[in-house]
């Protein structure tokens, strides 16, 4: 049975939280061991900005929904991720990460990807980003928060991270009905759409973009001892979920992601060499090449409470997202 | 206690004050007027908050038939406007016809006298052979409806009505709303405030507003020579009826304005975030125009912010905004505009056989050239059903209206007619025509606005320019209505014999 958008609309209005809901100095972050830190220090850099990057892919997609509540519900999203990574950066502060002030610096796949997201994702159609922000949302999102609940015994990690699964298992619920919606659109306009994107600079720049990112992520949670299979299983969601909708196999994008899939999660296939050569090239991508970082990338902040605007940042409580040394 | 008057005008704007003076000047002398504040104004005596002032040219944004010389600017603030129309009543000799404090309460018809019977908060009953409802569309406000707002603690101001006993100088403070009161009141409030937050949920087209002062010698000229005046007023109402031509309807000249608009904020706002958080994503013209010089500026001052976040709720300390973030505010401006009664006016309307307007009105708002409504005989509406302009003055229009009313009230005296009731097949021809030819424009090209309903219907706007509206209320035809005279009322017992 289709979903009802206004009841979905209705809920995500009612299951508003704040980070000043949580206690970011109740007891637990001396569970983080000195050993530990670097590791998940770097992990969480890539996991808050992962969010920051998905929330400007619902902005993106916020202005091509196809119904007005829909248009809601991803202007909703586009804030709910701010505040995914608004709060991920607040465990960071917590756990002596980040000094006064100070924001991770994003990688460079990750200013690869904002790059990408701001010079083409407003002008790609639903067809593509409806394709791509789940399989982001199940892979990464997914596979990463799973993995650190079972690494990080911190209880305000877990709290925090409640809050942030219900948020997403709603993303994700949106993203495949949507997903199925696109896929009753016409054979010859999904066609004509998945042809014409094939052939644009926005889907190549975009695969180029893509495969190194996931692969870093891969290598980044192997490196922390974990196995790849936790992002295999999140994958395989990917294609058991689109498979349960009705229309969804009929979007091509969606068929090739699944293949993709197919090929990221094999560990001996022979893409991990090219994906991985793809990742040693973006290591040496030049910085000077890479465009001064939007201003949407700087609204993030881990203070709970705003008093006064960004540039106030001397005022107690102030937001910090304009000092980021980031440019 | 009950007066008697031929006319009874409901309302002391620059709409009723208007009609009063054409009623005059047509001979019609036994006019009351009511309203419901201590002052006349209406809207421009409500409409005080920090910057206000008219989006249309003063020159034009006044009546042909009582020009002001003197305007000091091209767009005149709030309170020079409130003084012209006080000068208006004055200089008229109307305030003797009106009735201060005295809010409407009721209007029913009393058929077999062939008078409205009107009935106010201070138990005063009016009775009048003619009734013209002037009371604006515009004239209501209330806070909206957001999450938790009754547990917030801090100030609370909405613009329509705005408290001036607050000092909002070092405050922090939000701004809900970013419509035509809003752009006006932001860059004043960055002037004085600690901190702005610009609460945004839709962005609106901007557009640059060249609010220069009348030199000296140009008012000088005006006074002296009228027409100069009017032939400045007739150029400035030329260039607006131009712009009815992508304003109005969804043509490419629609497409101009939009790169106009962008050409704007290109040059004006140089972070293209923040240009793509204020690039509206509707056809220019689907809602009302937005026109300021320095809104765009002020967003851009270190102690403003805009913030396109939805309000998750309210807080008793400030807004929390779907980000996760609370904002801790002293005060919070509500522009977010007027309860807009495209239901009919805000009291009980009723007619011929005990119809109820509001019944009648209920969905779909309709009248005949916005004025005339079958079954409720002798009744004028100014600014009506699908009389407002979306690229022109409203008073171009409300004189429209004026000479409608006065037209019609001008029958029903020279006649000694009984009644005066638009035929329901006229009306229900002329609003299908209305609807037909709305289709073709920007407004209904896919955004939500207050000019429509929530099912989406348009019974606010004229579609067409405004020459045409003056055209059509010019005429004024009688073979419209049924008409009963008063001596065949009489005749047949449906008017007692006086």
């Amino acid at each position: 049975m289709a979903m009802d958008m206004d009841l979905m609309l209705a809920k995500i209005k009612d299951r508003q939280w704040a980070l000043a809901d949580i206690d970011w100095d109740a007891p637990g972050a001396e569970t983080i061991t000195d050993e530990f830190r670097p590791k998940l220090k770097a992990f969480m850099a890539d996991l808050c900005w992962i969010e920051n990057v998905g929330a400007r892919g619902f902005a993106a997609m916020a202005t091509k929904a196809p119904t007005p509540t829909i248009a809601e519900i991803y202007r909703y999203f586009h804030a709910e991720e701010q505040r995914h990574a608004n709060a991920e950066l607040a465990l960071m502060k917590r756990w002596g990460m980040l000094d006064e002030g100070e924001l991770p610096e994003p990688s460079v796949n990750i200013r690869l990807a904002i790059e990408w997201l701001d010079t083409y994702a407003d002008d790609m159609p639903l067809s593509v980003l409806g394709t791509v922000i789940p399989m982001l949302e199940v892979a990464l999102d997914g596979a990463l928060l799973k993995f650190l609940l079972e690494e990080v015994h911190d209880p305000v990690c877990h709290q925090v991270f409640e809050h942030i699964n219900n948020d997403e298992s709603r993303h994700i619920a949106v993203d495949f009905e949507v997903l199925d919606m696109i896929g009753h659109a016409k054979a010859r306009k999904l066609a004509i759409e998945f042809v014409g994107n094939l052939a644009s600079p926005g889907l190549i720049i975009g695969a180029l973009m893509y495969v190194p990112l996931l692969n870093r992520m891969r290598n980044n949670i192997v490196d922390m001892g974990l196995q790849p299979e936790r992002l295999y299983t999140a994958m395989g969601r990917f294609k058991k979920l689109g498979d349960r909708g009705e229309h969804t196999h009929r979007v091509p994008l969606y068929q090739v992601l699944k293949v993709h899939a197919g090929m990221v999660v094999d560990p001996r296939h022979p893409y991990h060499l090219v994906a991985n050569r793809m990742v040693w090239l973006s290591e040496r991508y030049p910085r000077a090449l890479l465009r001064p970082i939007p201003t949407w990338f700087k609204e993030l902040t881990y203070e709970p409470v705003s008093v006064g605007t960004t540039q106030d940042a001397d005022l107690p409580g102030a937001r910090t997202g304009d000092r980021m040394d980031v440019a | 206690m009950t007066r008697t008057c031929t006319t009874l005008v409901i309302g002391a704007g620059f709409t009723g004050l208007g009609t009063a003076i054409k009623l005059r000047e047509a001979g019609v002398e036994d006019v009351v007027i009511l309203e419901r504040a201590d002052r006349v104004g209406g809207t421009w005596r409500d409409a005080t908050y920090p910057g206000a002032a008219c989006d249309i040219p003063s020159l034009l944004y006044s009546f042909s038939f009582a020009p002001n010389p003197s305007w000091s600017r091209a767009y005149s603030p709030s309170a020079e406007i409130l003084r012209h129309i006080e000068d208006l009543a004055e200089r008229h000799g109307l305030l003797p016809l009106i009735e201060l404090q005295t809010e409407v309460t009721a209007l029913e018809l009393d058929e077999e006298a062939g008078e409205w019977v009107v009935s106010t908060d201070r138990g005063t009953t009016f009775r009048a052979r003619t009734v013209v409802v002037a009371s604006g569309p515009l004239s209501d406000a209330s806070l909206p409806d957001i999450r938790g707002l009754e547990s917030y603690e801090g100030a609370r101001i909405l613009s329509a009505r705005w408290d001036h006993d607050q000092d909002l100088a070092g405050k922090h403070v939000a701004v809900i709303g970013t419509g035509a009161s809003a752009v006006q009141i932001v860059p004043e409030l960055v002037k004085t405030a600690a901190s702005v937050k610009v609460f945004q949920r839709t962005a609106g087209w901007v557009m640059p507003r060249v609010d220069l002062p009348i030199p000296g010698p140009a008012r000088l000229a005006f006074a002296a020579v009228p027409r100069l005046q009017g032939l400045a007023r007739t150029a400035l109402f030329v260039s607006h009826e131009v712009a009815a031509t992508g304003l109005v309807w969804d043509t490419p000249v629609t497409g101009l304005i939009q790169q106009l608009g962008r050409a704007h904020l290109r040059l004006t706002v140089r972070d293209p975030w923040l240009r793509r958080q204020l690039t509206p994503d509707f056809r220019a013209g689907c809602k009302r125009m937005l026109m300021s010089s320095d809104y765009y500026p002020a967003l851009q001052q270190d102690n403003c912010k805009l913030i396109t976040w939805p309000i998750a709720t309210f807080t008793p300390d400030g807004i929390q905004t779907s980000d996760g973030i609370r904002h801790e505010l002293d005060a919070v401006v509500f522009a977010t505009g007027y309860d807009v009664h495209l239901d009919g006016p805000p009291y009980p309307v009723t007619g011929l056989g005990g119809r109820s307007l509001s019944d009648d009105w209920q969905g779909h708002a309709e009248a005949y050239k916005s004025a005339s409504v079958h079954g409720y005989p002798n009744l004028f509406f100014t600014t009506g059903p699908n009389s407002g302009p979306g690229h022109n003055s409203l008073l171009v229009y409300v004189e429209g209206q004026i000479d409608y009313a006065v037209s019609g009230i001008r029958t029903i005296l020279d006649r000694d007619l009984h009644q005066l009731d638009v035929k329901a097949d006229v009306q229900r021809r002329y609003n299908e025509q209305m609807q037909r030819r709305l289709a073709r424009t920007t407004w209904m090209s896919g955004c939500s606005s207050w000019y429509l309903t929530a099912d989406g219907h348009n019974a606010s706007m004229y579609p067409g320019f405004a020459t045409q509206y003056r055209r059509q209320m010019k005429t004024f035809r009688t073979r419209d209505y049924d008409l009963v005279e008063r001596r065949v009322a009489r005749a047949v017992g449906l008017a007692p014999v006086g």
